[in-house]
């Protein structure tokens, strides 16, 4: 089972929805997505275990090359250029296609590992914490995330922390989920990015249900667009300044009596819609 | 020497342009015949590498000196494995910078 | 002339509400949204008349269902999992496809065209201002050109202060926002993942050798963090520009598509404090 968190908007909750839902879900597994910004571990005191993320990339063989361009003629990311006569790569910008191997006529191009970034895992009580991070300056953080999903144990619930926005890499993330929980903010910035996301999991014919954050006066603004598009509103978390502050200071806010019951809340309402 | 600079517009009047990879046009100068020519970017909507391709077409016209107000990074990596100088431009024209390097009065970047 | 550039890092910082009151605050007529991904600003400022036209992204494949012998040897070859199989009919999946260009190389029939596909779109509002934005479709990622193309919309012989929201994160759309512009101002959060992600993107900025200054939204939500935060940048010498405080009144205004500067509140008076130390720090 996995259970995907998402919102448009960064700073919307995602974050705090999946480490909490983790906290209170017995022996769940947590996943998080965001390699470009990963902070979902710092909730979890472990000691963790790195892995490196490798692409492949072309190296060429200089003693067989011809200097003849195919290859920087086919690339279409300009990741190969004609450097004073020579091919030369710059691994930042090649998406490993393997488009250069198949024109060169040659045979001076092999395929060799590049590191783009690791993943990470650890143990918190009895829940498996799992986390990537892409190297600063590259491109693409997908193969971590596709590598990060293969780490979702089925007899288990896990519990998937996505990227901000709704690019290639929240579909990624989102791809296998049976369960996608949108978490939302009641402002017209929130209701706005909420639209995007909404668009990406009914591509997508998933079963959502909506969490409402930072609940205040203006529910509404979020209610009445779940109201037209048939959302069910799984939860609120309303707005409080202890809430905002534990949560700051990384802590885990379902250890607090004062908050557990919104959580428990939203979990109940989530066994209604699929098997935890 | 083959001087060249990034343009908004073609020609030794056009102004510097805020890019290198996303220039309209490169102004290229020959401080031996005192000649000047613009060429079109040809690379300016590349969605990938726009400043790599640059780059390339700065050493396939043996670029000596390169004045810009900015580089980036992928574009400076394989510049700096060259003999190419790179200078800070200044909100003129290029005709101005061009005279201003040639006059010692321009800050070099790399 | 002056381009004035927001940053954050994190999203949901408040950056696009201080930028809002900057823009009401210094008269400004020529401003920006690069947050192509999530655009907010035009939430506010979306008068006038507008202008929209379409972006294009890399072309992707489509297969010729008529020249197709459904061989299969493009599904073997692709690397982004971008060929669907339905009832042994091959067809790409637009929203995989990266445009590569190898499945209409190895296809032996010729089968595979190259089509341009709308990634997004560049729009921009003319009133008494001219305001440039754009925002990028689902799944569409590389965003760094359409920042590119929403600041060339803007008038680059305006006088006055230029003001442009700009993307969160530090990637490649982040770059493109960067090029160009005299100063960055940083909204940060009082969070320890706040904290981190605003190292991570002060060290993006350095960079580009360009002059920056920090503000903290909602520094009284844990007053610990925020005086860590102004002790690291005492500490690097980097510029602090003001506090500003934690108010529900802040969601009211917005919700109302207003300016936070336009309300004699605690909020409105400190951004418009933060407002005078960026100016000077202009030399305005």
């Amino acid at each position: 089972m996995q259970i995907a968190i998402l919102s448009g908007k960064g700073g919307a909750g995602k974050t705090l929805v999946a480490v909490n839902l983790v906290n209170l879900i017995n022996l769940s597994t947590y996943i998080d997505c965001d390699v470009e910004e990963p902070n979902g571990k710092l909730y979890f005191s472990s000691e963790y275990n790195k892995k490196d993320i490798n692409v492949l990339v072309p190296k060429i063989n200089y003693k067989k090359c011809t200097h003849c361009n195919k290859c920087v003629d086919f690339c279409r990311y300009n990741a190969l250029i004609d450097f004073l006569g020579k091919v030369k790569l710059l691994p930042s910008l090649c998406h490993s296609c393997g488009g250069c191997k198949l024109v060169c006529e040659f045979d001076a191009i092999t395929e060799v590992k590049e590191p783009i970034g690791y993943i990470y895992q650890g143990d918190y009580k009895y829940h498996q914490i799992y986390g990537g991070e892409l190297k600063i300056g590259k491109e693409s953080g997908i193969e971590i995330i596709s590598q990060l999903i293969s780490k979702a144990d089925k007899e288990k619930i896990n519990i998937i922390d996505c990227p901000p926005g709704n690019g290639c890499s929240v579909m990624e993330s989102i791809e296998q989920a049976d369960y996608c929980i949108l978490v939302s903010e009641p402002t017209i910035f929130g209701l706005e990015n909420l639209k995007l996301v909404h668009e990406l999991t009914t591509l997508y014919n998933k079963n959502i249900g909506l969490i409402i954050n930072k609940a205040n006066d203006y529910n509404n603004i979020i209610e009445d667009f779940a109201k037209t598009k048939d959302i069910s509103i799984i939860g609120y978390i309303p707005f409080d300044k202890e809430l905002a502050k534990l949560n700051s200071n990384q802590q885990l806010v379902s250890d607090n009596n004062k908050f557990k019951p919104y959580f428990i809340k939203i979990i109940e309402q989530i066994k209604q819609e699929v098997d935890l | 020497m083959i001087i060249a600079l990034p343009t908004k517009e073609s020609g030794e009047k056009a102004f510097v342009s805020e890019n290198l990879g996303r220039a309209n046009y490169f102004y290229l100068y020959d401080t031996k015949t005192k000649e000047g020519k613009s060429f079109k970017n040809n690379f300016l909507n590349e969605l990938h590498g726009a400043g790599v391709k640059t780059a390339e077409f700065l050493l396939k016209y043996s670029t000596d000196i390169l004045i810009t107000p900015r580089i980036g990074e992928k574009a400076l990596e394989i510049l700096l494995e060259t003999d190419i100088n790179i200078y800070k431009s200044t909100e003129k024209i290029a005709r101005e910078n061009i005279n201003d390097f040639l006059n010692d009065n321009l800050e070099k970047l790399y | 002339m002056k381009k004035l550039l927001f940053l954050s890092g994190k999203g949901g910082t408040g950056k696009t509400i201080i930028a809002s009151s900057f823009i009401k605050l210094a008269k400004s007529e020529n401003f920006a949204d690069c947050d192509v991904e999530a655009p907010n600003l035009h939430l506010i400022y979306k008068k006038g008349q507008i202008n929209s036209k379409p972006y294009y992204g890399l072309k992707i494949a489509k297969i010729n269902a008529d020249k197709c012998v459904n061989c299969g040897i493009c599904y073997d070859n692709c690397r982004f999992g971008a060929i669907d199989l339905n009832d042994s009919n091959h067809q790409i999946n637009p929203y995989k496809c990266e445009g590569c260009g190898v499945c209409g190389f190895v296809c032996p029939q010729g089968a595979i065209d190259f089509v341009d596909s709308i990634s997004g779109s560049i729009d921009l509002y003319k009133d008494n201002y001219l305001f440039s934005t754009g925002s990028l479709k689902m799944g569409s990622g590389n965003s760094g050109l359409l920042v590119t193309e929403v600041k060339k919309q803007l008038d680059n012989h305006y006088e006055k202060i230029t003001i442009i929201d700009g993307p969160p994160g530090i990637g490649c759309p982040v770059i493109a926002s960067i090029s160009g512009v005299d100063f960055v101002l940083l909204v940060s959060e009082p969070s320890y993942s706040g904290f981190s992600d605003l190292k991570r993107i002060i060290e993006t900025i350095n960079k580009f050798k360009i002059d920056f200054g920090v503000c903290i939204n909602k520094y009284d939500l844990n007053i610990e963090i925020s005086k860590e935060i102004k002790a690291y940048l005492n500490k690097q010498n980097y510029n602090f520009l003001g506090d500003i405080s934690y108010s529900e009144k802040v969601s009211e205004i917005i919700n109302n598509n207003e300016v936070v500067v336009d309300y004699d509140f605690v909020v409105g008076k400190e951004i418009k404090n933060i407002y005078l130390n960026t100016m000077a720090l202009l030399d305005w």
